[in-house]
């Protein structure tokens, strides 16, 4: 019988063949459908250590399941699918495989530190998101994020000549994410700058040098002013 | 003269403290042990390494049986059992299997519990398969200073350590949670990592009951500093995987999904059930068991260490799973209750 809930069972685990004929019995499509098992057959007990290797993933295995960190995560609020709890736990036994399936909303963390801030063993559950989306990026399930592109060429150029030319590095980042060297906002800002350069401000000064000019219809008003100084001085000390 | 000595039966820790507390007040202690030796069940069944204080059992509880040895106010009856019990309290006579006849004012059961029997389990293979352990026989290998599988002496790469095992579960009747399995399979894991680095020490729970003290203590020290790995699950059953090796099957209910795991050792944190001879217990003393079996107690609140019948006292695991410390502030606590109510008694009469 065919499977009508196919929606609930992941992709790979669907197997079929398309044309099957067993002891001479036609046996083609859904008649052969068999649905692979669930079941953790393994550990891998050295995941939890090399995740423990990366920047923020280093007290992974104080994790106890609570869930306050996915409790609390703004991202889980948009995508029931982001859950840093079930991330933790599979890291902790290992299960790889599981992990790989979510490669494509892990690096979605906001690093809102609220999952830190209330974790109660102390795990720094973003911490660990980070570590996972680099572990990712380094294993090249994912690929690598621009910053990575960026902090890299930076590197680089540490590397090569003990500092780094600010333009250069804006170059080659953009030549190796393949973003056009004329940026839009690069156009927009070098315009305004020019637009907004003091030429005119300095002619004026040098000409007001020379020439003092008065404010606009001042008339008699600096006379009006003396005058009612002079008269305050003269109430407040006789 | 009766008035002036208590009986105390059963020379586990909770005894010991009782004996000592009694001859302390200046009374005199007799005590029954149905064993030939004294200390209970951490000296009989070979604990390693007691739970808080990291002593080994036969130092610590040692040091108790010596005090009470020594001690010329306690007369100490091994390998015997009160038979019969006639009198009232401030005038009991006890005869015991030995043949001998004991004269007490008060009598404090410090009769403890009897370990679960994994055998009443036999989905999770003890008894069918070498390399399934309980607790106990855990704790004699940590005792011996070598973690090795029973059945070919390989060092294991993995052990896991099932909770619950006898406690909390309906179908066998065990409606209780033992209190002490937590905290101790946390000890023994990180025993198990110290003995033997190479090995990875896995724990199976439904719920982690390492209540007050013993959480940083033991679970989060297990956790965070022995790498000790909490899985929650409850196992269905232990099976051989066919190379030498055993599958522990269950639902990991974290991820929703079900596990087949291969071990090396699995261990069965086994419960405490009452007392085996608490039916006889029961009729010999003429006091009443609570609903699992236990001793009852009496009126909680002004009459601590009582039980159902005036003059006979109780403490520790006797009345229900206790922790080693705890049953010996009770068994001090039975002591010093019996002596001062038979102490009101002398000078009612005066």
């Amino acid at each position: 019988m065919a499977i009508h809930e196919k929606a609930l069972i992941e992709d790979e685990r669907l197997q079929q063949h398309d044309e099957l004929v067993v002891d001479g019995v036609d046996v083609s499509g859904h008649w052969n459908t068999m649905i692979a098992p669930r079941t953790v057959r393994d550990y891998d007990d050295d995941f939890e250590s090399k995740i423990q290797g990366y920047a923020g993933g280093e007290y992974v295995h104080r994790c106890w399941q609570c869930g306050s960190c996915t409790n609390s995560c703004t991202m889980y609020a948009q995508n029931v699918q982001f859950n840093p709890r079930y991330w933790i736990y599979l890291t902790r036994l290992g299960m790889k495989e599981e992990l790989v399936k979510d490669k494509d909303i892990i690096w979605q963390c906001v690093s809102c530190n609220k999952c830190t801030n209330i974790c109660p063993k102390d795990v720094k559950p973003e911490g660990v998101m980070k570590a996972l989306s680099h572990w990712m990026e380094e294993e090249g399930i994912t690929e690598k994020a621009p910053s990575t592109i960026f902090d890299e060429e930076f590197a680089d150029q540490i590397y090569k000549t003990g500092r780094i030319e600010d333009g250069k590095v804006a170059q080659n980042f953009f030549k190796k994410t393949g973003q056009p060297l004329l940026q839009e906002w690069l156009k927009l800002f070098v315009f305004r700058m020019m637009k907004h350069l003091p030429v005119k401000h300095l002619m004026r000064m040098g000409f007001n040098t020379v020439h003092t000019p008065r404010t606009k219809s001042w008339g008699k008003t600096g006379d009006v002013l003396k005058n009612y100084v002079r008269e305050q001085k003269e109430a407040a000390h006789g | 003269m009766q008035q002036d000595t208590v009986l105390v039966v059963g020379g586990g820790p909770a005894g010991l403290a009782a004996a000592a507390n009694v001859t302390s007040a200046g009374f005199k202690a007799v005590m029954v042990e149905k064993e030939d030796v004294l200390g209970g069940a951490p000296i009989l069944s070979g604990y390693a390494k007691l739970v808080p204080s990291g002593e080994w059992a036969k130092d610590a509880i040692g040091r108790m049986v010596k005090r009470v040895e020594d001690d010329s106010s306690a007369t100490v009856h091994k390998g015997a059992k009160v038979e019969k019990l006639e009198g009232e309290a401030g005038n009991f006579t006890a005869t015991l299997t030995n043949g001998e006849s004991v004269q007490a004012g008060a009598v404090v059961l410090a009769t403890g519990f009897t370990h679960f029997d994994s055998i009443n389990k036999p989905e999770w293979g003890f008894g069918t398969y070498e390399d399934v352990l309980t607790t106990t026989q855990m704790e004699q290998m940590v005792g011996s200073g070598k973690i090795a599988c029973p059945s070919d002496g390989r060092v294991p790469e993995r052990v896991c350590i099932l909770l619950c095992v006898g406690s909390r579960d309906r179908q066998i009747g065990r409606e209780w949670c033992s209190k002490i399995c937590c905290t101790v399979s946390a000890n023994l894991a990180m025993e198990i990592k110290e003995l033997s680095p190479e090995t990875d020490v896995f724990i199976y729970y439904m719920d982690i009951r390492t209540y007050g003290l013993y959480e940083d203590k033991f679970y989060w020290k297990s956790q965070e500093e022995f790498k000790t790995k909490f899985v929650k699950a409850r196992i269905a059953e232990v099976t051989a995987s066919g190379d030498g090796r055993l599958l522990v099957k269950g639902e990991d209910t974290l991820v929703k999904r079900p596990i087949v795991i291969p071990f090396d050792i699995v261990v069965h944190a086994i419960g405490m059930d009452p007392n085996a001879d608490n039916p006889e217990i029961s009729q010999v003393f003429g006091v009443g068991l609570e609903k699992h079996g236990f001793i009852e107690k009496a009126e909680q609140y002004t009459n601590t260490c009582g039980t159902t019948r005036k003059g006979i006292y109780s403490c520790g695991a006797a009345y229900g799973p206790e922790t080693i410390d705890d049953s010996i502030t009770q068994g001090a606590a039975a002591g010093g209750r019996a002596v001062a109510d038979l102490h009101a008694l002398v000078s009612k009469a005066g």
